[in-house]
């Protein structure tokens, strides 16, 4: 079978196995239990093993198992044996959750939240040969069909990773005379190319990543932080699960640094790839297109007035766009959510989706470009001119003044434009201020979670997915609705201690243990 | 038989370690050697002696497993162990290493130019291959990566005069890549072998290509282009690849290393059983259906395994061989008469 990771993870042992010369290197509990030293072993048909005493007795032998974080902390071997993946991050585990609910005491039950990516959205609605609008109306019916409670998009969320990559921009731009790691920044969404870099690269690399959160992660905080407040529930009691178009996602949800360790709960708490979503439809029996819609979920923050105000007006629904907390040094009023049911919220903008200009992987590049041209040099850039290099996976923008080239950006995607920039940061011959760094050749797009159709060509699906997802309406996140109250009420502005530590991270270098194989050929 | 194969002289290339490859320049007149002493050295004739004329010693922490010339013959790359490719360029007798190429997760395998000199190719333990581009001022970028190999890739070789590149690969298979719009892609594999494909040569015209293995048989598979007469199917425009012949029984051990030589057509093997083998095709044989004939034996050329053999480009007959006994060997060799 071939590997579901990003090429960059292949090459990196992830998918490797555990071969003659290469052994796992975690330590294993093995519960030990006394009695005579002799037993012999007994493997089953069906492949289990069995200890069999002197006495005749048999004792069921447990199996070793080696979790994804176990894999991420390790510089050995990683092993991405399905079992791996399917104990902790699938879509049996989303059923799980889901069956378990049904049978659970009340209170006892878990609020399911699923975020959808637009990557994975496109690649379904080229499947189902449907609209993106459709897709996502129908897309929110099936998972409240099977038990969700509520279904978010991870545009919502990205619109925090785009604005905060602009301002860390700006910043280490204007810093760069104080540090020789400033620049150039390197964009850090992308999860496959984040564990290369830790891996291979480690302390070399980490200084220049970018420190904002990928979408995906931005939503754990909103979901199991901002949501979960407003829903009066402590965060372990929301089973979070997105939908990515990328394996690689699942070991970002895994990393530590977005484990709460006061609730013993994950940000995201399972990532489910397209093609898992379409495995869960099958097993349902049922045909997208042949759903009916439902209305589109999305973050609508209502404000409560603070106590002591009249009791009448408590329950006045406020859509956060038309801002109705308070600024400044007073505490903002108490803030509620409610996800838009058709009976309760007539949003007309919440009734379909949203995006962002900038291509399939997110518009980073494009997005702090834009930023920086007026803040650092105040152009205003409307088009992007995209310069191909050797392959149309690397691409250069530039921005001139005065006939001097001021900003110097590009998009390096796939394993072999990443190795030529890693290459030339090393040499010191790195031209850029700001690279775009995406694991997958073609971008989030081509994601390995995505769909296949057999009688399509890869080439001609791409096309059909990337026209799908940019036909969905863009808007700049400084202007999406909620954003602006978000930063004040939840974050407590902009460049807060709060806005730090929910919309950033920090990366870890992994140290390679020193081989001592003895490697003959 | 055994005076078909004589032997010219022997130098302790690699003492106290092993030899593991050669490589002739391109004129002929000069033979690379490298080894588990980390180290490449350069042997050329003073008369009728074999001397080392250069030592490179700076360039690698661990063993240098493969070294190639450029089809220039003013560069050399060697692969290594140590996970990096060193390029060295050549000025009268000294070697400056110009580049080292990173990327490669673990031990570099193998190392080939291809025919037009623009192009290398790497591979490595990490089952990757790489090809690399090099512009004029000596700087390299990787075009491509491949992951096609489900194991570990032995040997990459690059056919005579087209830009198509071969690997051989522990998990028993040979890959057959092109160039595909601004990437490089597989668009063969040849199964067959039961073992570790060990390495590869193409033949002269560049329609066969030879494959030795720890199954201990040399493979020949040849080119079949689409509509071709003899009826072999093809996917698209991609020629397809036939094993027409298999040399069986000849070997009691793995075959480590298989030479075509692109003047006179003779297949030499090396092998872990110590011995060098020399074959021929059968002239009245069906081209479609070859036979080889067994030319050459010489069952105690080194003391321990035979890791490599290289035909002289120029010279016809000339025959070097290197073994896990730190030595290389020249060797004359004489098609017998009556064949």
């Amino acid at each position: 079978m071939a590997s579901p990771f990003s090429g960059v993870l292949q090459l990196t042992d992830l998918d490797d196995f555990i071969g003659p010369s290469q052994d796992c290197i975690k330590p294993m509990k093995v519960d030990k239990r006394s009695g005579s030293g002799v037993a012999k072993i007994h493997i089953e048909d069906d492949g289990s093993y069995f200890q069999v005493t002197q006495d005749g007795g048999t004792r069921k032998l447990e199996k070793a198992k080696i979790s994804l974080d176990d894999c991420l902390a390790c510089s050995g071997c990683v092993t991405s044996a399905e079992t791996v993946l399917i104990t902790q991050q699938s879509h049996e585990e989303l059923r799980k959750v889901i069956d378990a609910n049904k049978t659970a005491a009340p209170g006892q039950q878990r609020l399911v939240v699923v975020s959808v990516s637009p990557q994975s959205r496109a690649s379904l609605a080229a499947q189902f040969g449907l609209n993106p609008t459709d897709t996502a109306r129908k897309l929110t019916a099936f998972f409240k069909k099977i038990g969700v409670h509520y279904v978010f998009d991870t545009s919502f969320s990205r619109n925090f990773s785009l604005l905060e990559s602009q301002r860390e921009f700006v910043q280490r731009f204007r810093g760069q005379a104080d540090s020789q790691q400033a620049l150039p920044v390197l964009a850090s969404a992308c999860p496959g190319w984040i564990c290369y870099a830790e891996k291979t690269h480690g302390s070399f690399l980490i200084p220049y990543l970018s420190t904002v959160r990928s979408p995906q992660q931005v939503m754990g905080s909103l979901v199991k932080d901002f949501f979960a407040q407003q829903q009066h529930l402590t965060p372990d009691r929301i089973y979070h699960v997105t939908v990515m178009p990328c394996y690689d996602k699942k070991l970002e949800a895994s990393r530590p640094d977005f484990f709460s360790q006061d609730y013993q709960t994950r940000d995201v708490d399972c990532v489910v790839t397209t093609g898992e979503v379409f495995k869960l439809l099958e097993e349902e029996g049922v045909s997208l297109s042949e759903l009916e819609p439902a209305p589109l979920d999305s973050l609508q923050v209502r404000v409560r007035p603070v106590a002591g105000l009249s009791a009448h007006r408590g329950g006045q629904v406020h859509d956060l766009a038309n801002g109705q907390c308070t600024d400044g040094h007073q505490s903002c009023p108490k803030l509620d959510t409610r996800l838009s049911s058709p009976n309760r919220c007539s949003s007309v903008s919440a009734q379909e989706p949203s995006s962002h200009r900038g291509g399939g992987s997110g518009g980073y590049l494009e997005h702090v470009f834009q930023h920086a041209a007026r803040e650092l040099f105040g152009i205003h850039v409307d088009e992007i001119t995209y310069r191909p290099l050797r392959n149309k996976d690397f691409q250069e923008v530039t921005l001139e003044k005065e006939g001097q080239i001021v900003l110097h950006f590009a998009a390096a995607y796939g394993f072999r434009n990443i190795q030529n920039l890693v290459q030339k940061l090393k040499r010191g011959r790195c031209p850029y201020h700001y690279v775009e760094v995406m694991a997958c050749p073609a971008g989030c797009l081509n994601g390995g979670g995505q769909l296949k159709a057999p009688s399509t060509p890869g080439k001609e699906l791409l096309q059909r997915v990337e026209t799908l997802y940019s036909m969905v309406r863009t808007e700049a996140p400084e202007d999406a609705p909620g954003i602006q109250e978000l930063y004040r009420c939840w974050l407590q502005g902009e460049g807060s201690e709060r806005a730090g530590r929910l919309l950033h991270t920090s990366y870890h270098a992994v140290e390679k243990a020193s081989s001592s194989l003895g490697i003959r050929w | 038989m055994k005076d078909s194969l004589v032997l010219l002289a022997r130098v302790p290339a690699h003492p106290d370690s092993r030899c593991w490859f050669l490589a002739w320049n391109p004129a002929g007149t000069l033979l690379a050697s490298c080894g588990g002493d980390r180290r490449v050295r350069i042997w050329g004739t003073e008369g009728d002696s074999w001397i080392c004329k250069s030592v490179l010693s700076e360039g690698h922490q661990r063993t240098v497993r493969k070294v190639a010339w450029s089809p220039c013959g003013n560069y050399l790359a060697s692969a290594s162990f140590d996970a990096t490719t060193c390029i060295w360029k050549k000025n009268q007798d000294d070697f400056e290493c110009v580049t080292t190429l990173e990327g490669h997760e673990n031990e570099v395998k193998s190392v080939a130019w291809a025919p037009s000199g623009n192009l290398l190719a790497t591979c490595s333990r990490d089952k990757s291959v790489w090809v690399w581009e090099v512009d004029e001022e000596d700087e390299y970028e990787c075009v491509s990566v491949l992951n096609s190999h489900t194991q570990d890739v032995k040997h990459v070789v690059w056919h005579p005069s087209q830009e198509l590149l071969a690997s051989a690969s522990y998990d028993d298979t040979v890959k057959l890549y092109r160039e595909e719009e601004d990437d490089w892609v597989c668009y063969a594999t040849l199964e067959g072998h039961e073992s570790t494909v060990w390495s590869l040569a193409f033949d002269p015209s560049g329609q066969r290509l030879a494959s030795c293995s720890d199954d201990r048989t040399v493979r020949i598979w040849r080119q079949y282009l689409p509509n071709n007469e003899q009826g072999v199917a093809c996917s698209g425009s991609d020629p397809s690849w036939k094993c027409i012949c298999t040399l069986s029984g000849f070997h009691s051990r793995t075959i480590y290393d298989v030479a075509w030589c692109q003047l006179t057509g003779a297949l030499a093997t090396a092998c872990g059983d110590d011995a060098i083998r020399v074959f021929e095709e059968d002239p009245s044989s069906d081209p479609q259906q070859p036979t080889f004939s067994l030319t050459a034996h010489l069952p105690q050329a080194h003391s321990q395994d035979v890791n490599c053999v290289a035909w002289n480009p120029k010279e016809q007959g000339l025959l070097a061989s290197c073994s896990d006994d730190g030595e290389v060997a020249f060797w004359k060799y004489q098609r017998p008469e009556g064949i």
